[in-house]
């Protein structure tokens, strides 16, 4: 039905090669696209600062971890130290009078420099061993932070970021730092889509199905390794140095704990490995289902008179969240992004399910 | 997974079941106060007692009638330590009109700071947050209204002092959780080292201090006069266990203010006599202030969790910062009775609190536009067995050395924003 498939014709590679070749999942696409973009006229300013913003920041960050865990097949315990590690470049170089511009490039330089130093451990282990050999990384990054004194901002561990501009606007108020966020999240997303039709994209597939196979193809593991966690760390550094001045506003070293990488590698499962959709998803599933529980049990406890103490009542979100992640993942073990693709295929051939495949 | 017309008419019901309304007030005149608080991942016991009493102090004072035909909401809710939750609630906050937000988490209450600066929000750091945040000039509205972490450490040093006569050539360790929360009081102990003459040797623990077993042994060899241990919730019953079985004498042994008789049971309550504490409210529920509450919420059946918790330290502080937040609002009442009822508003009131001991719970608060702290009065208390029992009166300590330190980090503030 929807995803019309009639009168399609391709005349050209590149006509069949595009994004969306259907009709209705481009304009669904241009649909959220224009939505994002208008959102600042039309939506309160609660929903776009504390939803919106946040929710587009963590997906680029989850983007730049599945590109390393469903990509490359390389789990990552340490993403949050690497944007840890963005965001405190950029604070820095920015306090110290470094335009903003030149400073999120250096983060995530410097990000993608010390990603791959810890990412060469991947050369040798892999699986859990890799796994631990990250969250070392972690430890390692926020024990560094939090005692040179240089870094974390001193007794108080904390950095103000000072007001920045880019490209010639001033990065303040709720809008812009939205459409950075928008825009660094378009860049990466596109990026992500086009990178499984690279050479690059396919040569991490290679590795992510079995790396010394690759090597026999020809496909260099050391080369590929360390570029993927190059390229995703950079990305993560970038996504840092933007969390920490469109949303953060005020570094310390607890918002970059091993919290935020276990979150990370959440909405990474949850959404689904190796989709960008899936992506968005987990983000949006990671970040807002407590809020949304705690929104609504509250409004249940003081609407109707619910007589449950508040002990119980800040725990039974975080039991429906935890039911809710064990609910997808039983009904699609492949993650949120499967789900939305089990749809789509439904309506694909809709009302002829006879021919589905 | 299959996909039939079932599935989707759920998944469609279960979305739009899910998009329920925000609270909307009934049509009284209230004044709105937002409490994001952990109730579920670090401080858990400690924010439920502490709510739990602020609460009760707050429907005391609703119950009472309010002032000026206006009553108090508090809004609580779990924010899990988590950033990005306690900036969704303290948007929400803003834009429903909320004047004070009370975290009562530090690294919270550290990443809220500049919102609640541009927002003009005033946020309550209860015993927690930025210590410089006294400097009332640097942080208009960041609002301590208790003793911060230094003067805390000022006043134990005195009582250490006090009972030793001089501690010229003393040892004192400060055992601390390795977090920038653990090391915020040792710029105190280091210069009142100097003054005093004592050698000061700091022993940090990784964080989240479950297992300390690695660090007391070399406390104890150490040899220390007096111990000092700096953590928060699992942190201080594991440190309390571990100083027991290295056996240091617990009653040279001294807590901030987080310890209560919640850690003390879990120790065991024997097994700790003698343990010392920093107190900023008097426990118990001899307070005139409990007793009003014990008498016309409770007994009425409106008190907002287990009657066995009233009276306990966590407890009382809670209703400390009940019974503060309250007063400032009455001063803000005074001050502008027609409002607007905005932040800047309370905050008037908030820094114009003179003498005020919420019937003799406290000792007396005075807050200024320079000193949010407002005096950094407190004192030191002492585990029997069953309460803890005061060692001394109310009062403050060092207090020149504690605002040295407060000026010149909110200096530092001001310049670079660190």
């Amino acid at each position: 039905m929807l995803y019309r498939q009639a009168g399609i014709r391709h005349r050209r590679y590149a006509a069949e090669r595009q994004l969306w070749p259907l009709t209705f999942d481009r304009v669904l696409v241009g649909g959220v696209v224009l939505f994002l973009l208008a959102a600042p006229f039309t939506l309160d300013r609660l929903y776009l600062g504390s939803y919106l913003l946040p929710w587009l920041l963590w997906s680029s960050a989850a983007l730049g971890l599945n590109l390393l865990m469903g990509g490359a097949g390389q789990i990552h315990l340490g993403y949050g130290a690497v944007m840890a590690i963005g965001a405190y470049t950029s604070v820095h170089l920015v306090r110290s009078g470094i335009p903003f511009e030149l400073a999120l490039v250096l983060a995530g330089m410097t990000s993608a420099a010390l990603g791959i130093v810890f990412g060469a451990a991947a050369l040798r282990v892999k699986g859990l061993y890799l796994a631990m050999s990250t969250l070392a990384m972690q430890y390692i990054i926020d024990f560094t932070i939090s005692h040179v004194p240089g870094i974390s901002g001193g007794t108080q561990a904390s950095l103000q970021v000072p007001r920045v501009t880019l490209l010639g606007m001033p990065v303040t108020g709720e809008v812009t730092p939205y459409y950075v966020a928008l825009g660094l999240c378009a860049v990466i997303t596109l990026f992500m889509l086009n990178v499984g039709r690279t050479s690059f994209g396919r040569a991490l597939a290679a590795i992510r199905e079995k790396d010394y196979a690759a090597e026999i193809i020809g496909v260099g593991t050391f080369k590929y390794k360390l570029l993927a966690f190059w390229v995703s760390s950079f990305i993560g550094g970038v996504v840092g140095a933007v969390l920490a001045v469109c949303y953060l506003r005020i570094v310390t070293p607890d918002q970059f704990h091993l919290d935020l990488s276990i979150q990370l590698v959440a909405m990474v499962i949850v959404g689904g490995l190796g989709s960008v959709l899936g992506s968005f998803f987990g983000a949006a599933l990671i970040l807002f289902a407590p809020i949304f529980f705690n929104n609504a049990i509250g409004t249940l406890a003081t609407q109707f008179g619910l007589g449950i103490s508040t002990d119980l009542r800040s725990h039974i979100p975080l039991m429906l969240y935890g039911a809710l992640i064990i609910l997808f993942l039983l009904v699609e073990p492949l993650g949120l992004a499967k789900i939305y693709d089990n749809v789509r295929k439904y309506f694909l051939v809709w009302p002829f399910r006879h021919v589905r495949k | 997974m299959q996909i039939d017309r079932r599935t989707l008419l759920a998944g469609g019901s279960a979305l739009v079941l899910g998009q329920l309304p925000l609270p909307a007030f009934a049509q009284e005149k209230l004044i709105k106060f937002g409490a994001p608080q952990d109730f579920t991942k670090v401080y858990t016991f400690v924010t439920a007692e502490y709510s739990q009493g602020q609460r009760d102090y707050i429907t005391l004072f609703n119950e009472r009638g309010g002032i000026n035909g206006f009553k108090v909401h508090l809004d609580v809710i779990d924010h899990g330590n988590d950033l990005p939750r306690a900036i969704e609630a303290f948007e929400r906050y803003k834009r429903e009109g909320y004047v004070l937000v009370d975290p009562l988490s530090t690294p919270m209450a550290r990443g809220l700071v500049t919102r609640a600066l541009e927002d003009k929000i005033n946020m309550v750091t209860t015993l927690s947050g930025r210590s410089d945040a006294a400097d009332g000039t640097v942080f208009p509205y960041v609002m301590p209204l208790s003793p911060n972490y230094w003067s805390q450490a000022a006043l134990i040093i005195d009582f250490f002092l006090k009972q030793d006569k001089n501690l010229k050539g003393k040892k004192i360790v400060l055992v601390h959780i390795d977090t920038p929360f653990g090391r915020e009081p040792i710029p105190i102990f280091q210069a009142l080292s100097q003054r005093l003459g004592y050698e000061f040797q700091t022993f940090p623990y990784a964080p989240p201090g479950n297992d300390q077993s690695a660090i007391w042994p070399q406390v104890r060899r150490a040899r220390p006069d007096w111990v000092i241990f700096w953590g928060a919730g699992v942190g201080q019953t594991v440190a309390l266990s571990e100083a027991i079985r290295n056996g240091l004498p617990l009653d040279r042994l001294s807590s901030s203010v987080w310890l209560s008789e919640s850690d003390m049971a879990v120790v065991g309550k024997d097994a700790t006599k003698g343990v010392l504490k920093f107190e900023a409210a008097a426990g118990g529920r001899e307070p005139k202030v409990i007793q009003d509450i014990l008498k016309e919420v409770v007994a009425k059946g409106k008190g907002a969790g287990p009657e066995g918790k009233v009276g306990t330290s966590y407890y009382n502080i809670g209703v400390m910062m009940g019974a503060i937040q309250i007063e400032g609002l009455r001063k803000a009442f005074e001050k502008a009775p027609n409002g607007p009822y905005t932040g800047p508003w309370l905050n008037e009131g908030l820094r114009s609190i003179a003498n005020f001991t919420a019937e003799g719970l406290l000792p007396p608060i005075t807050t200024t536009k320079e000193d949010h702290q407002g005096g950094g009065r407190g004192r030191i208390v002492r585990w029997d067995g069953a309460k803890f029992v005061p060692q001394s009166d109310w009062g403050a300590a060092y207090q020149d050395v504690v605002w040295g330190e407060i000026r010149k980090y909110s200096e530092e503030f001001k310049k670079s924003g660190k």
